[in-house]
């Protein structure tokens, strides 16, 4: 029954065959697997979080991480079938699952080295933001500036972004 | 048993909803672009004409800062002061079109003169199309913000390509007191609201005076602005311009110490995105994706050139245009 949720959900049943597998979501744990799934799916996709308050506690978080301003790698946005996704994911869960009974007893020199490797990190990926110039220049020509006044000129000397320096 | 009845209840309703949409969809077209486009120009001359004073709070990236505003327009001279409350003491002081901003804590003055446009642009028939074509103008909720009743409206976006902005508008003045960007997810990206504004209030020269009357001999001026030849078309060109962004600036500016920074707008008549195009000199240049607030900035190289490419659009629109800059 799961493998037919799972083909369902990639599409691969049609007619009586996705009928069935169909009614089966009504039978036993059949909605529960197809939730289950959809979740799992939409993680690997890098889709939604479907937990309140997730983007507000990460924006949060990542603001207090160090910017890497680095070129984004292309982002190719093939969808793996669901079959394969979910068999990644346990073996994902397993390695995951192993590293963490590893790390029940940690030497301290790991925790030394890791700690370490953090404050290089810090040190390598320093904040550089825009230069103010540039969003200056920019702001004259937004129609929101047209609308808002000198508010959003704000950006260019936000304490938060620039540094006032070119 | 009851399947049959269920059905035609179901299809009723279905019949119904298209119906109503497809009634929506007839009835708003027309009107809408007029709406939207008379709405800015509207929510303009409001923010123009007005003298106001009040408390105005930035939110970015979990970062609250608050500032004070005063907007004076005496007989027709249009003066704004903005000053930050919190951190280093920086001022935006904009008179008649130029803007200087002041950051005390690094000594420097950046001055952008009084250039191309000052007056709200009349948008064209194109780009009011495109306002409409591109997003869903709609009127939302009556609300209190900063102690006076507003009117929100909405503008939504059709495509992936466009962030979606709220606006609070006094509903006596039509002054905004509220602006909002959000992302596909409905979350904020950025927003600008004042927690207290008086509206239609005498306001004294003396508030809208720059901090430094007079230039410290030691601070640094930085003058943007024109460039030798502002009005000559750069020769660049982008390739592929997301739909309904049009190209509304095409010149050398100065920038950063160079006069001869190509810089080319695109705007779809609610956002703009700006294009800049400059020899790679001595100096590093940080090269890569960064933010501020609703503006996503894409920077890279490219032969012997420097590109940047920024605007108040998701970081995948910036990055198109900036990976589509070409010779003509």
């Amino acid at each position: 029954m799961r493998e037919q949720i799972s083909r369902l959900m990639d599409g691969d049943l049609e007619g009586a065959e996705a009928d069935a597998a169909l009614r089966n979501l009504k039978d036993g744990d059949g909605l529960d697997h197809w939730v289950c799934y959809h979740v799992i799916g939409d993680a690997l996709r890098r889709c939604s979080a479907p937990i309140p308050g997730f983007a507000e506690r990460f924006a949060a978080r990542l603001h207090v991480e160090p910017t890497v301003l680095a070129p984004k790698a292309a982002h190719h946005g093939s969808r793996l079938p669901l079959t394969w996704a979910i068999a990644a994911t346990v073996a994902a869960v397993f390695v995951v699952g192993s590293v963490a009974v590893s790390m029940l007893d940690p030497q301290p020199t790991v925790i030394a080295k890791a700690r370490e490797a953090n404050v290089v990190r810090a040190a390598q990926s320093k904040l550089q933001p825009v230069s103010p110039d540039y969003l200056i220049a920019h702001q004259e020509y937004s129609p929101t500036t047209q609308i808002q006044g000198v508010g959003p000129y704000l950006r260019a000397v936000s304490a938060g972004g620039v540094d006032g320096r070119p | 048993m009851a399947a049959p009845h269920c059905r035609f209840r179901a299809d009723l309703a279905l019949l119904r909803s298209v119906l109503v949409a497809a009634a929506a969809v007839v009835a708003v077209p027309a009107a809408l672009a007029e709406d939207a486009a008379a709405w800015l120009s509207r929510t303009a001359t409001a923010a123009q004409k007005q003298n106001y004073v009040g408390t105005i709070v930035y939110q970015h990236g979990g970062r609250f800062e608050t500032s004070r505003l005063v907007h004076l327009n005496d007989r027709g001279n249009e003066v704004e002061k903005l000053v930050n409350l919190e951190g280093p003491a920086r001022e935006v002081i904009r008179m008649n079109g130029e803007v200087r901003c002041y950051y005390p804590d690094a000594k420097i003055i950046r001055i952008e003169p009084r250039t191309f446009r000052n007056a709200f642009p009349s948008l064209s028939a194109q780009q009011q199309a495109a306002l409409t074509d591109f997003y869903s103008f709609r009127m939302a909720e009556r609300e209190r913000v900063a102690g006076i009743e507003t009117q929100a409206w909405v503008f939504e976006p059709k495509d992936g390509l466009r962030y979606g902005h709220k606006f609070w508008a006094d509903a006596e003045s039509g002054l905004l007191v509220k602006a909002r960007i959000v992302d596909e997810r409905n979350e904020v990206i950025e927003q600008f609201a004042f927690t207290e504004i008086l509206i239609g209030v005498k306001i004294d020269r003396e508030q809208v005076n720059p901090t430094w009357a007079v230039t410290p001999p030691d601070w640094q001026v930085r003058q943007l602005g024109k460039g030798d030849a502002e009005s000559k078309e750069t020769g660049w060109t982008v390739t592929r311009v997301p739909p309904g962004f049009i190209k509304i600036v095409d010149g050398y500016r100065r920038l950063r110490g160079a006069r001869d920074v190509a810089h080319l707008v695109y705007s779809d008549g609610l956002v703009a995105v700006s294009v800049f195009i400059e020899p790679i000199g001595a100096a590093s240049h940080p090269i890569g994706i960064s933010r501020q607030g609703g503006i996503n900035v894409v920077a890279r190289q490219q032969d012997d050139n420097l590109i940047t490419v920024l605007g108040e659009v998701p970081v995948a629109t910036v990055r198109q245009i900036a990976h589509s800059v070409a010779r003509r």
